[in-house]
């Protein structure tokens, strides 16, 4: 047994944490805020070219081939900012997808692309009637010569600006299983407009007789649920990575805060009422933590344990959230000036508390898993 | 990252003689009482022969050093001896036993040679069974605030005074216990250590009637015993760490019983209550089939996971020497506050079942009922819920320039 990062893990967090600093220090996020995209330019070709939007293609398809748990490492210094973008959405959820669905020939197109960066990807699955189990799955497609037209909207979208590729779920007339299909977002008929409000980064994407050509179709008409079901049980850790991340920036500055700010003539942090809160919000830390790194290992060791990836998923959530919640107690006023940096994180811990799935949902499935 | 041991071959053909050996010598029916005060006489000295056949392997504290009587053992090998006992329901130390798990820490980084040789193969053998006395009337939470007297008399030292919530049912050979040596000292400074045999003169057991007992674990000890010191006779040799520097001892067996030992034991409440669920019919149905009971049991699940992986950490943190700050009490927090939550929990999931111990309704053999108290109980050994947030405090360093270092346990 070892619950420490490896050594090359250690360097990878190291260069992960370089990163932050020049590309995404607090100023440059408060930007990124405001950015359709979600960062600049550069931070996204930087981190494509040093390799993260590929750690989880195989290097026969241009990428590192890393272990969930190495891309989850980067990941945590990436929510730690938070850095905003479509980093997970397109290096870890798109790459994923691609590769458990896609023929070998798809792969070869698609990964090489998604891991260079020249390729953003977005998955569109959810509809207006929310939920992220398949029934949800309602856009049809119809049959057409040369392949499917497609209309519809799909809704709560992360990242449905920045794609130049959604992951469409649809489902084809000829059968009753969800479908996926590789959409350009340029097409003619395809509409992305941003979500306003406290949320950041997800769209509606609204589809009006988009022709859609037979081969862009992912691995096998109607068997699209199962490879992304298998994305999701990888993908899913490392955004509670990401989570964590951002969870542990928030205590980081909490405890920080709590030294630092004086009332009644001493540091805030000496009263219990404050400490209290400081206290809960490193036991939601360190439930995110270590269901999330358990989880990753159970994955990277082939012991595949749907029930820890569901409880990582619960817990880390949940415990962004009340992280947040938390901070805002000890910081008061502060804490919601934007330019202080605290509601970044607090805007992400709501954007991402229901992407893949909300606590309540994961919690349901572990009732399944556990074979109530 | 690794959240197992590795199995090596050697570790394996290790857990083959581990399986053969316990077939071998665990004693013939052995006793599981929901509530620790059922276990007989008999009951309580099967486990002791089993603690001394486990000992002289230096399997009872494998990973206390081996020239004091431990295995010398690696966490994995330890792990390996943990999981075969789990099989059986047991766990190490089989019975309750402050000897090993806190005081033998202690002495062994503040005692002399002399002292580590005489007072800790014993222990780590399994030889006896010690005791920690600490708790007074007037000095619960203000562990440093004991009065209970202790005066330098030739080679001997004479102590008087009272001490609360000792022990467990059937006795110990041993005891050890903080005292003030000087009366006008500072706080912190004005205390010492002592180990004592329990058959010293002047010792008199008095049993306690509580709701139950619990021990930082929930794991029950037996009978809770009040300790009354008549001008007892403690040779000088046995004080530990030098006189007044009794404190600076108790902070390494403080800093392990706030949970930074850790723990790997498997939860069996939570296995309890989706067995009770899946027996108690509801008309045609389980009442595991009803959605709410089952959102009732993933949320004790999803706190056990927690406070199981806390407790992991907390494992390999303590067996390989890591550099502690917040995580033992931490563990020792969450798993307090869970447990009470779960209680709750299964209250409402069970109903008045998760209340009854009658033969006839009883639905766990008394583990629903037992739990309905001892997680009341178990609140407050080793420092209550809201001293284990005071203590995370001081180790983050929350308001604080420099945090409080952990108790030293290496």
């Amino acid at each position: 047994m070892d619950l420490s990062l490896t050594e090359e893990q250690r360097l990878l967090r190291s260069a992960a944490r370089d990163f932050m600093e020049r590309e995404a220090a607090k100023e440059a996020l408060l930007e990124f805020e405001q950015s359709a995209f979600g960062c600049s330019d550069e931070a996204w070709q930087t981190a494509a070219d040093i390799g993260w939007l590929g750690m989880l293609v195989p290097e026969e398809y241009g990428g590192s081939g890393s272990s969930l748990t190495d891309a989850a490492v980067v990941y945590e210094q990436l929510g730690a900012g938070p850095l905003s973008g479509p980093f997970f959405s397109s290096g870890v959820l798109g790459a994923l997808t691609v590769y458990e669905a896609g023929s070998d020939e798809q792969r070869s197109h698609w990964l090489p692309r998604i891991a260079g960066g020249r390729e953003i990807v977005a998955l569109a699955l959810t509809e207006p009637s929310y939920g992220w189990e398949p029934e949800r799955v309602r856009m049809r497609a119809q049959p057409t010569d040369s392949g499917y037209v497609i209309s519809g909207t799909k809704l709560f979208v992360h990242d449905a600006t920045a794609a130049t590729t959604l992951i469409c779920a649809v489902r084809c007339r000829d059968s009753e299983g969800v479908t996926l299909m590789m959409v350009d977002a340029r097409a003619a008929g395809v509409t992305a407009r941003p979500l306003t409000g406290f949320m950041g980064w997800v769209g509606e994407v609204t589809f009006e007789d988009v022709e859609v050509p037979a081969d862009a179709v992912l691995g096998e008409v109607g068997d699209g649920w199962r490879p992304l079901q298998a994305a999701f049980q990888k993908a899913a850790p490392i955004l509670c990575a990401y989570k964590v991340g951002g969870a542990q920036s928030v205590f980081d500055v909490t405890l920080e805060y709590s030294r630092s700010r004086i009332q009644f003539g001493t540091p805030i942090g000496r009263f219990q009422r404050v400490q209290d809160h400081i206290v809960e919000m490193v036991n939601h830390l360190d439930a995110a933590r270590w269901t999330t790194y358990e989880a990753l290992w159970k994955l990277d060791a082939g012991r595949s344990d749907p029930t820890s990836v569901h409880l990582a998923k619960a817990v880390a959530s949940e415990g962004y959230y009340q992280a947040c919640n938390h901070s805002h107690e000890v910081h008061a006023g502060i804490g919601v000036a934007r330019e202080y940096g605290l509601t970044l994180h607090t805007r992400m811990s709501r954007t991402l508390y229901h992407c893949l799935g909300d606590p309540r949902f994961h919690r349901r499935r572990i009732a399944q898993t556990l074979g109530f | 990252m690794d959240f197992e041991p590795r199995y090596t071959a050697e570790q394996q053909a290790f857990r083959r003689e581990v399986k053969s050996w316990l077939a071998d010598n665990l004693p013939d029916g052995l006793e599981f009482p929901a509530d620790s005060e059922d276990l007989s006489y008999g009951g309580y000295l099967q486990l002791r022969e089993l603690g001394r056949r486990l000992g002289s392997k230096g399997w009872l504290w494998p990973t206390a050093p081996a020239e004091y009587g431990g295995g010398g053992l690696s966490i994995d090998h330890a792990i390996v001896i943990e999981e075969e006992l789990d099989g059986f329901d047991l766990s190490l130390p089989p019975y309750y036993d402050s000897g090993g798990r806190l005081g033998g820490a202690s002495v062994l980084v503040w005692g002399s040679q002399d002292q580590k040789d005489h007072f800790l193969p014993p222990i780590f053998r399994g030889e006896v069974r010690t005791w920690q006395l600490l708790t007074e009337p007037g000095a619960g939470s203000d562990l440093a605030g004991v009065q209970m007297s202790a005066v330098r008399d030739g080679d001997d030292y004479v102590l008087n005074g009272q001490k609360i919530y000792v022990g467990s049912s059937h006795g110990a050979e041993m005891l050890w216990t903080i005292a003030r040596t000087d009366p006008n000292g500072a706080r912190h400074h004005n205390l010492s250590w002592f180990m004592l045999p329990t058959d010293s003169e002047g010792i008199t057991i008095q049993p306690m009637d509580l709701l139950i007992t619990s021990g930082e674990g929930g794991a029950g000890t037996g009978t809770k015993n009040t300790i009354f010191f008549d001008d007892v006779r403690v040779p000088a040799f046995n004080l530990i760490g030098g006189e007044n520097s009794g404190w600076q001892v108790a902070t390494t067996h403080l800093e392990l019983e706030h949970g930074s030992g850790g723990a790997i034991r498997r939860n069996r409440m939570v296995d309890r209550l989706f067995e009770c669920a899946a027996q108690l019919r509801r008309g045609d149905e389980p009442l595991s089939a009803d959605p709410e009971i089952q959102d009732l049991m993933v949320d004790v699940f999803v706190e056990a996971e927690i406070s199981r992986l806390f407790g992991l950490r907390n494992y390999w943190m303590r067996h390989t020497g890591q550099k502690m700050a917040h995580e033992g009490p931490q563990h020792s927090l969450y798993r307090k506050q869970s447990g009470l939550r779960a209680a709750e929990t299964m209250l409402e999931a069970l109903g008045p079942y998760a209340l009854t111990n009658d033969p006839r309704w009883d639905l766990s053999d008394g583990h629903m009922e037992v739990f309905q108290r001892s997680s009341i109980v178990a609140m407050h050994p080793g420092g209550t819920a809201e001293i284990q947030k005071v203590i995370m405090a001081r180790r983050l360093a929350i308001g604080r320039q420099t945090r409080e270092q952990a108790g030293r346990l290496e």
